[in-house]
């Protein structure tokens, strides 16, 4: 809400009169709810424009339009003595005389339209400033000549500050609860509450000559009064629509409106003033009945109606838009003329050709307002009103105020009277505010005087008698000052037993609770007035869910693990599971949004792949090759027939590139699937996890990944997810030429598996024995089966089994063949070891590898 | 030459042996040829047999007193060589320790999930247990329930993010649906104050989001944190008193705190908090746009409509809620210039935290 204080001063007597005073205004305004978002002067575009006294004005001798003139601008022009001196302008301007006075640009000031004031030679003669138009000041459109200044302008005072120009406007944050302050009437009233000043309406409207009974020109019907509670109607006739004076352009240009014509800035600068926004229809575009009347409803638009707004686009309606017609076109049916509170019609509009205005000041239902808003994507600053609520108490006596004005500065007579359709005005609540309450909910014991002071001051008042039988609630507060001589003496016995009873003003809908006039209470006595304390209460343990410790372990263990944790988009582009060819179970749709920002960003995530590979890519186009990336994210996906889609929390990496460069101690090492599979047995060691298993992963299960470079990973029979490196197909399609290995394991899936701690197991004092095992085998014999062999074969002498080298060569090892080398590490927790004990069972190792593998012992 | 000459001769031409030594191996020779098995001077005394038995005291006093003396000559010569030895050992061993350290990989906490941690920490010390909701929610948690009317403005769909209702259901207005991201985690609230009975103390973080287009201050998905208390006489001094200390505990305890009077469907009264700003201590500078103040947190006292939505009496049970966006603090506290940093996975952003 953009609030002129040059205005607000003419309300109330607020305290802005310095810069100073300005900001510990807005302090003060920001202290008790109303947010100040933004202080900006206005006029101060005229600096260096100053009242000059024209002292000669001489014809050019080499121009016919131009004068040579001299100019007294006081001190702001010296001469070589140091004492001022007139300035030499040349100026085309032809309505002046030598002794006016006269608005100059001094060099150097910069003029509302931007051009620059800089010394200048015109036609040989030079000129030092600009002697300045009304127009060119911005205040008009009169350029025929010079502005001239009456006689008595102090020569050298700056132009906006004799004038009046300056001006400040505060842009105040209303929050949806207060309708009230959408006008300056509201500001002011909330300006005299915090301060404990008077307020009025400030700008007088004389009455306007009146002319014949409104009820002879026109009739009121509305259909839904859920929809709209008031309708009133009055007309203005013989109107001259023309431009607006220049107070009332200042004044709406200071709300942010733009200036258009006397009528609309009326209805516009009641509605900045009241709060009340108008609608103005030119009143010859309407049917007249046989009688001569005319007939204005108000219902639901019919579905599908096509309907064209002023600003000249047609509109799709549904019945959820309530709109007013004129009841007499096409034959009685009616014709839809404006979207209630939205937006006035094309057809009704005021031209320049209008005498006869028919004025409406309603309230609508905020619902269907904001609906109408939202579904037409039309906002303005009417609806924006109508939306938190238009106080159907004051329609009738603000439009008889807005009347008086296109009067006053349009010409023409109001006719008599009102046409006012109010079927069920509103009764006030009253609320009894019990002050012990207030004070068990605030921690403060605020003086009663001060909380009567405050309601009073918002325009609440006691509602002692407002009761219908007359009564009065025990412990009221009127009942004590009513009932007894000793108020003070009572009042303080019994402070905490105390009521008021409150009945809260019109235009306070928000004020329909006791715990809503605590608030009024809080704001205005001051939030820092308030004690901090910490609560009291005692039965209270903070707790960390298994789920979220175990995500802390996840981490830190991936960390760890050498892996930074990262943070990308949940919002997926509808293809992004076909580029990374993952296909996902046909049952499951992905969680759509219906007004995504874009297309790329349109639906949910179904993995977190994409996203980290986009990380990647971002990465190695920015010359940072070594990535090595992980995210615990959410993935979603919805089936048909349910509202709420399945969240499943995935814990996902990627690595590209090496774990770091090259350096004088250690050689660069590329990263590849045995990184990633590292880092998942190194999260299962963490997490305790039983039995981890790798199972390979076949070309057709898992088309994202790289054939033969792909496992499933398992803790005992549970499926917690894959490692493997991305498919280069895939990787291309991100744009990611090097080598990516990745995993993505399902969070619920680890917290399903993952233990406390690993097992106890006996730390032996006794010395170890360590004999190497080397065996060829056929390369489909996998590593892991010649481990669970020998794990299996040795029983629990066996400490350690450490494959430490794989082998392949054509002729040593022979075709198809490999050697795996073992080192494995014999100990007792009970005694020591006989090498005869050892021997036997290492040959016995042996022959069980052979036997279940075809091994052959390598020399 | 007499025996004793002898050993008193022998004796100092060892201890001139052991001076000479230059290294414990040497010097184990002369140990060796002296005092060994074998030695010289064991030699002596194995030939104590052939000493005149009115000798043997004297000569084999010598003998012992001689061994005493070498012994004792033989460990301070080592106890110096060794010294030595070490030195310069250890000047060869000496390191220009200036080359880099032996890298081993340890990787990084995002800043986001890093300060949230540390802020469910600093809750957790006062007694707050963590609640999740779900990130897609039902229009009755996240507006409905905490008290939005029909047609409050946050249920735009310029600012909510409105998903596909699979059940079939339409929505009132168009474009708009039963089902969305969540714009705040206070749906968790509403979820707590279903399955809890008071006393309630718990903190709700999570992903939310706004249709805001992705800028330097922006983002269409962030992380927010919110807390409720819902117990017997908790008061708005309560509300003040936790956040102040929140405040310090995140910012340091120099830091001040401003409660501003706003407008929340789900709290009456309502608050903004500001903190005091830090680099200009509050004075006013370019950080704070000079109010010397910087806005992070909304807070205020339950509203009694949201504890009639979950069966708990206002007249019993008081409370307060209160929301902070994560990565507005993460702003203040460590001045990253752009939000957008926080979802690229730029490692030398990552890297930094």
């Amino acid at each position: 809400m953009k609030t002129s204080l040059k205005w607000l001063k003419t309300m109330v007597n607020a305290p802005v009169d310095t810069p100073e005073a300005i900001k510990d205004f807005a302090e003060r305004l920001d202290l008790t709810g109303t947010a100040v978002e933004s202080i900006d002067t206005v006029g101060a575009a005229l600096d260096g424009i100053v009242v000059g006294h024209i002292l000669t004005r001489e014809a050019h001798p080499e121009a016919d339009s131009l004068w040579v003139t001299t100019v007294d601008v006081s001190a702001f022009n010296l001469g070589a003595d140091g004492a001022p001196a007139p300035l030499q302008i040349v100026c085309g301007a032809q309505n002046f005389n030598a002794g006016d006075k006269v608005p100059v640009a001094l060099v150097g000031a910069t003029m509302p339209g931007g051009m620059q004031i800089k010394k200048a030679k015109l036609r040989g003669i030079e000129s030092r400033g600009m002697n300045c138009s009304a127009r060119e000041l911005g205040l008009g459109d009169d350029h025929e000549g010079l502005l001239i200044l009456p006689a008595d302008a102090p020569v050298g005072a700056a132009i906006a500050d004799y004038l009046g120009l300056s001006d400040t406007v505060i842009d105040l944050e209303i929050t949806p609860n207060r309708p009230d302050c959408m006008s300056m009437l509201g500001i002011a009233r909330e300006v005299g509450a915090v301060y404990d000043l008077p307020y009025s309406v400030g700008r007088e409207v004389p009455a306007a000559p009146k002319g014949k009974p409104v009820d002879e020109l026109v009739a009121v019907k509305i259909d839904d009064a859920e929809r709209c509670p008031r309708y009133t109607a009055r007309i203005i006739q013989g109107v001259t629509v023309g431009p607006s004076p220049a107070w009332l352009v200042e004044r709406v240009t200071a709300a942010g409106a733009r200036s258009i014509n006397n009528i609309v800035d009326a209805t516009n600068y009641i509605m900045f003033e009241l709060g009340q926004p108008l609608h103005a229809f030119d009143f010859d575009t309407f049917t007249l009945d046989k009688a001569g009347k005319a007939q204005v409803g108000v219902r639901a638009a019919a579905a599908g109606e096509l309907f064209t707004t002023l600003d000249e686009i047609e509109r799709t309606l549904s019945p959820d838009v309530t709109v007013i017609y004129d009841g007499n076109a096409q034959g009685g049916s009616g014709a839809t003329i404006a979207l209630a509170g939205v937006m006035g019609g094309a057809a009704t509009e005021v031209t320049d050709i209008t005498t006869t205005i028919l004025l409406e000041s309603a309230s609508f239902s905020p619902a269907h307002t904001s609906r109408t808003s939202r579904n037409l994507q039309l906002f303005s600053e009417s609806a924006a009103r109508f939306e938190r609520g238009v106080d159907a108490a004051t329609c009738e006596e603000f439009s008889l105020r807005a009347a008086n004005l296109i009067a006053e500065i349009a010409g023409g007579t109001v006719c008599e009277g009102v046409i006012d359709v109010y079927p069920a005005p509103k009764e006030q609540p009253v609320l009894q505010l019990r002050v012990g309450k207030l004070y068990d909910l605030i921690g403060a014991e605020i003086e009663l005087v001060e909380i009567i002071g405050i309601l009073t001051r918002l325009g609440c008042h006691m509602a002692c008698h407002d009761r219908k039988d007359g009564s009065v609630p025990e412990n009221s507060i009127c009942h004590i000052m009513h009932g007894s001589d000793c108020v003070t003496e009572k009042l303080a016995a019994s402070m905490h037993d105390v009521v008021i009873p409150i009945k809260p003003p019109s235009w306070r809908p928000d004020l329909e609770r006791e715990i809503d006039l605590y608030e009024e209470v809080l704001r205005i006595w001051g939030m820092d007035r308030v004690e901090k304390t910490l609560p009291g209460g005692r039965g209270r343990i903070g707790l960390e869910a298994p789920e979220q410790a175990l995500r802390k372990r996840i981490g830190a263990s991936l960390r760890a693990l050498g892996l930074n944790e990262t943070m990308t988009y949940t919002f997926a582009a509808p293809d992004d599971q076909e580029r990374l060819s993952m296909p996902l179970p046909e049952h499951q749709q992905p969680v759509e949004l219906l007004n995504p920002m874009n297309v790329e960003q349109s639906v949910m995530r179904r993995s977190l792949m994409p996203g980290l590979l986009r990380s990647v890519a971002y990465n190695m186009s920015r010359g940072v090759e070594n990535v090595q990336l992980y995210e615990d994210g959410t993935v979603y996906a919805v089936s048909e027939g349910h509202k709420l889609p399945k969240e499943r929390a995935l814990i996902s990496g990627v690595l590209c590139g090496s774990w770091a460069e090259a350096s004088w101690n250690a050689a660069e090492q590329a990263l590849d699937f045995f990184d990633g599979k590292g880092i998942v047995e190194g999260l299962a060691r963490e997490l305790a996890l039983a039995k981890l298993r790798f199972k390979p992963l076949a070309a057709e299960d898992a088309s994202w990944l790289q054939p033969g470079r792909a496992a499933e990973v398992y803790a005992g029979s549970l499926k917690l997810g894959w490692v493997g490196e991305i498919h280069p197909l895939v990787s291309a399609a991100f744009d990611i030429e090097a080598p990516v290995v990745a995993f993505e394991l399902e969070r619920a899936a680890l917290l399903n598996a993952a233990r406390p701690a690993r097992d106890y197991k006996d730390v032996s004092p006794y010395p170890p024995v360590a004999l190497d095992l080397a065996v060829v085998v056929a390369e489909d014999v996998t590593a892991e089966r010649i481990i669970q062999t020998i794990t299996s074969a040795a029983g629990n002498l066996l400490d350690e089994v450490r494959l430490f080298d794989v082998y392949r060569d054509d002729e040593k090892v022979g075709a198809g063949k490999k050697s795996l080398a073992f080192s494995l590490v014999y100990r007792a927790v009970d005694r020591t070891l006989t090498s005869e004990e050892v021997e036997k069972l290492h040959s016995k190792i042996l022959r069980k590898v052979a036997a279940s593998t075809g091994a052959e012992l390598r020399a | 030459m007499s025996l004793l000459a002898s050993i008193e001769q022998q004796e100092k031409e060892t201890h001139a042996a052991i001076d000479a030594a230059s290294s414990t191996a040497e010097l184990d020779e002369v140990r060796v040829r002296v005092l060994g098995k074998k030695g010289s001077l064991t030699a002596l005394l194995r030939g104590m047999a052939e000493v005149a038995p009115e000798e043997r005291v004297t000569i084999g006093t010598a003998v012992n007193a001689a061994r005493d003396s070498l012994e004792a000559a033989l460990a301070a010569r080592k106890t110096t060589l060794e010294s030595a030895a070490l030195t310069q050992r250890i000047e060869a061993e000496a390191l220009d320790i200036s080359l880099p350290g032996r890298a081993h990989p340890l990787g990084t906490q995002h800043l986001i999930n890093r300060l949230t941690e540390e802020i469910v920490e600093v809750f957790r010390g006062i007694g707050y247990s963590v609640v999740e909701g779900t990130e897609v929610e039902l229009d009755y948690y996240n507006f409905t329930a905490l008290n939005y009317t029909d047609d409050h403005p946050a249920r735009g769909m310029q600012d909510t993010f409105y998903v596909v209702d699979r059940s079939g259901d339409v929505a009132a207005v168009q474009g708009e649906s039963d089902v969305m991201l969540r714009t705040q985690t206070s749906g968790a609230q509403v979820h707590a104050m279903e399955e809890q009975k008071p006393p309630i103390y718990v903190l709700s973080p999570g992903r939310v989001f706004r249709r805001d287009v992705a800028d330097p201050s922006h983002l269409p998905q962030f992380t927010q944190i919110e807390g409720l208390v819902v117990d017997k006489s908790i008061t708005f001094g309560d509300l003040k008193g936790t956040l102040d200390f929140f405040c310090k505990q995140i910012f340091g305890p120099e830091r001040k705190t401003r409660f501003r009077p706003h407008y929340f469907p789900f709290t009456e009264p309502s608050a903004e908090v500001d903190v005091s700003c830090g680099i200009c201590n509050g004075e006013g500078c370019r950080f704070c746009k000079g109010t010397g103040w910087l806005e992070i947190l909304g807070c205020g006292m339950v509203d009694p409509n949201v504890f009639g939505f979950v069966n708990i009496d206002p007249e019993e049970y008081s409370g307060f809620a209160f929301g902070m966006g994560v990565e507005r603090i993460a702003c203040l506290k460590y001045n990253v210039p752009d939000l957008r940093m926080l979802l690229e996975g730029d490692m030398r952003f990552l890297r930094q935290f």
